[in-house]
């Protein structure tokens, strides 16, 4: 029967996440100044002041990075089986996978060319 | 019942609580925004029931999958599409609700009568856990390894092909007159110059 054994690690990495989040928010709700003001309520943008609303469209060239990052996101699917069985796999599959992730540096550098990567 | 037995009830009750809420919060919530960051919430919970089932690289590929590919792509759909706009209300819109409906009972019934027609019991000898993740692995790079390389051929030309989209240098403002000339040649538009830092309202 399954006893969650090995991931005693992830939980406690898991527990540990969940309360950074909650322990910021209520330490700053305990500790913060109570004064009332109308700088009090806004959006803190690093340090600059936050123009316009936050529903707003966003620029299409944002979709860009989106799309490159979920290509390369499914790739890792593909290593990962390949990662955990390196140690079985030996010499042949590193340059099967080497020829895997060549092929889709071919992809990068197209990305990279066609200015997808730049933000201008 | 053991000490771990009960961690992996408890889990399992989470599990399912949190998926149950954030699945209805993606239904019943007005605001799509909210609806699609539930959703992450509920692949994310889909994720934690594979690893309690000790399918850890199915639990993985669900993570980068769903909640980083699926859900990052459907966030920023609607975020590029998110104009607030007061919509018409729809005359007869009891029609749709009531396709839509149906469509879901009957889904639900196909799923259900899966879930009871399918035999669950494994063998003992069917790897689970890391072991699974090795199998995967050395078929994928032994008796797979075409389907693999041609794998990474497929998300190259997705990746060039959405890069060639999402440019919009080769979509036309209207409809070409068809001849035989612009048929073989692709209309380009000039690229307009838009400032990345600046999202134009």
């Amino acid at each position: 029967m399954f006893v969650l054994s090995g991931y005693e690690y992830f939980l406690v990495f898991l527990v540990i996440c969940c309360s950074v989040p909650v322990l910021a928010l209520t330490l700053a709700g305990l500790l913060g100044a109570k004064g009332e003001g109308a700088a009090r309520r806004t959006t803190y943008e690093s340090g600059m002041e936050p123009i316009g609303g936050a529903w707003i469209q966003f620029n299409i060239r944002y979709y860009m990075f989106a799309l490159v990052f979920v290509i390369f996101d499914v790739e890792t699917v593909f290593l990962y089986p390949w990662a955990v069985a390196f140690n079985q796999l030996g010499l042949l599959a590193f340059v099967e996978a080497l020829i895997f992730i060549a092929i889709l540096v071919v992809g990068l550098v197209y990305a990279w060319r066609k200015g997808a990567l730049e933000w201008s | 019942m053991t000490l771990a037995e009960g961690v992996q009830l408890v889990s399992f009750g989470l599990l399912a609580a949190m998926m149950i809420g954030t699945a209805l919060g993606v239904v019943l919530l007005s605001n799509i925004v909210y609806s699609a960051f539930l959703l992450g919430g509920v692949f994310i919970s889909i994720a934690g029931l594979y690893l309690l089932l000790n399918a850890g690289f199915v639990a993985a590929a669900q993570v980068l999958v769903y909640v980083g590919a699926v859900n990052v792509l459907i966030l920023f759909g609607i975020m590029l599409v998110n104009k607030q706009e007061d919509f018409k209300v729809i005359p007869r819109a009891w029609i749709g609700k009531a396709a839509t409906g149906a469509v879901c009972v009957g889904l639900f019934a196909l799923l259900t009568t899966m879930v009871l027609g399918t035999p669950w019991a494994l063998s003992s000898a069917t790897p689970v856990g890391d072991g699974a993740t090795v199998l995967i692995g050395i078929h994928l790079f032994s008796d797979f390894l075409l389907p693999f390389e041609l794998a990474s051929v497929l998300l190259l030309m997705a990746l060039v092909g959405a890069i060639i989209l999402a440019r919009r240098e080769y979509i036309p403002d209207e409809p070409v007159e068809a001849s035989v000339s612009d048929a073989l040649t692709l209309p380009e538009r000039p690229r307009d110059l838009v400032s990345a830092g600046k999202s134009d309202n």
